[in-house]
């Protein structure tokens, strides 16, 4: 497992454009719809967040693309299918490195904009929190929407993982609710932890049984 | 035991000889009872007081989006047979239920689009309900289009199963949005387990519409699928025979 | 139950002013119904054709 994280790691660091575009993508929808929007700040303040949850899941979906392309194509994924006789291993290693080095940066940059935009400072690691959940929830859900298309696409990837992706959304609607009304924020974030920790222990084992497929 | 009972009644074979009895009942069944729902829910069911007859889209609606969800919960069935039995006509069966359930969704969504105008004075609202059959409809979308995209059907068959059998978890999301979610969709007016608040002169003809629109979807489906089955199986030999 | 809700032809196609909605969705419902049953038969003549 510890050389699984290592090599994705390392992986995901060589290809530059993997990790810092989507960072860059984000930073950059960030700024530009205020700039786009001719409002006050205190409209602005409203509906910010729900610019940051759309920003997220764009992001995490342009960050999860090709996800197992490059390991399909170059013959990666048979050897790792020698070594380990599946691909649960690979599926979770890949996930964590990918929330670690994409997601957590996410979320960070996500609050620290929220912040700027009219988050009281003692709400920041609340907002932090939040985001960072929902990141590795959809981490996993566009992981076995790219494990299903693999190359085949990124519509086919959207279409996949879209539909399981919406309610993470609607859940994460939720939460920032919980921070601008600063009621229920604790149930909230125990739900997002239990989904987060079943999916992270599920997800994997999907994503090993479509990889299979695919090198069948 | 199961394995063996399964693996006797669902094969290809025995599935065409068994439907090609059943199919004329069917279709006659359901294609009288869905005319009857609807022309006694469209011609002799009273007004509704708050509605006017606006609600009469109801004996469409209401069919629409119960099947729209039963067809999902049908092929997860038939995803989960494939996957654990490795049965070839359950992944048939799929792949012919889609496209009928993608159809249903949507006229289940475009009914009720129309059936909000009068109403709620909307034709859509981003309320639980609605985005809820709104991303079933995409789920549909996404099992066709993932089944499409190869050219080994075998390895297609698998991956489809695969995202049935994860998208499933979206139906309960949709039957409990209404009592999770405050919202603008009115709660189920008749219930399994309950009574129902409708009243008896809109509630047959709803009743006999699902039905009847329960046996005609049948029989779509009947049709659908013996015409794929004979694509797949088309070098076999009982087919020569059959035909 | 069974008295016909509407006197004459033109109220059953007004409906109140609802007719057009009422109308409009169940000839879409129908219509779908009708081609996707004549795809299928097509379908299943055409594979029994390729035998």
């Amino acid at each position: 497992m510890v050389r699984l994280i290592k090599s994705e790691i390392f992986k995901l660091l060589k290809k530059l454009k993997s990790w810092l575009g989507p960072l860059l993508i984000m930073i950059l929808v960030l700024i530009a719809f205020p700039l786009s929007i001719d409002i006050s700040q205190f409209d602005l303040d409203k509906f910010y967040f729900s610019i940051i949850v759309v920003s997220i899941l764009m992001t995490s979906f342009v960050a999860t693309e090709g996800m197992f392309e490059e390991d399909f194509e170059d013959g990666s994924l048979e050897q790792e299918f020698l070594l380990e006789k599946d691909f649960y291993k690979l599926a979770l290693a890949k996930i964590f490195v990918f929330v670690f080095l994409i997601g957590i940066p996410l979320a960070l940059i996500g609050a620290i904009f929220s912040f700027a935009n009219g988050v009281a400072f003692n709400s920041f690691a609340k907002v932090f929190l939040i985001l960072s959940l929902s990141n590795l929830l959809l981490f996993n859900v566009f992981a076995f929407g790219n494990a299903l298309s693999i190359n085949k696409g990124a519509m086919l990837g959207v279409l996949s993982s879209l539909p399981l992706a919406l309610p993470v959304i609607i859940l994460l609607g939720s939460s920032i609710r919980t921070i601008q009304y600063g009621d229920g924020f604790i149930s909230i974030i125990a739900l997002m932890i239990g989904i987060g920790l079943l999916m992270s222990a599920l997800m994997p084992l999907i994503i090993s049984a479509a990889l299979k497929t695919h090198i069948d | 035991m199961i394995s063996a009972f399964i693996h006797k009644f669902s094969s290809p074979k025995s599935y065409v000889r068994l439907t090609e009895k059943l199919y004329p009942f069917f279709i006659v069944l359901g294609v009288s009872l869905l005319t009857l729902g609807w022309i006694w829910g469209l011609l002799f069911a009273p007004q509704d007081a708050v509605q006017g007859n606006s609600y009469r889209i109801i004996f469409l609606h209401v069919p629409s989006v119960i099947f729209a969800e039963l067809i999902y919960f049908f092929m997860a069935i038939c995803a989960l047979m494939h996957l654990v039995w490795r049965v070839k006509l359950a992944a048939y069966l799929i792949k012919a239920a889609a496209p009928i359930g993608a159809m249903i969704t949507f006229l289940g969504l475009f009914s009720g689009s129309i059936w909000g105008i009068p109403t709620w004075g909307t034709w859509w609202q981003w309320d639980a309900r609605i985005t809820s059959t709104l991303i079933l409809f995409i789920m549909y979308l996404g099992v066709i289009t993932l089944h499409g995209s190869f050219s080994n059907l075998i390895k297609a068959d698998r991956l489809m199963s695969i995202l049935v059998i994860i998208g499933v978890i979206n139906i309960p999301i949709i039957k409990k949005s209404v009592d999770w979610w405050s919202t603008l969709h009115q709660p189920a007016s008749i219930s399994i387990s309950g009574g129902s608040s409708i009243d008896p002169s809109m509630l047959y003809p709803l009743l006999i519409s699902i039905i009847g629109l329960g046996f005609t979807l049948i029989s779509l489906g009947i049709l659908s699928s013996r015409s794929y089955i004979f694509t797949r199986e088309k070098n076999k030999k009982w087919i020569a025979e059959h035909v | 139950m069974f008295d016909l809700a509407f006197s004459n032809l033109h109220e059953i196609l007004d409906m109140n002013g609802h007719g057009i909605y009422v109308w409009s969705v169940y000839a879409l419902g129908i219509s779908m119904i009708v081609i996707s049953f004549s795809i299928a038969k097509k379908r299943e003549s055409l594979a029994y054709k390729k035998k």
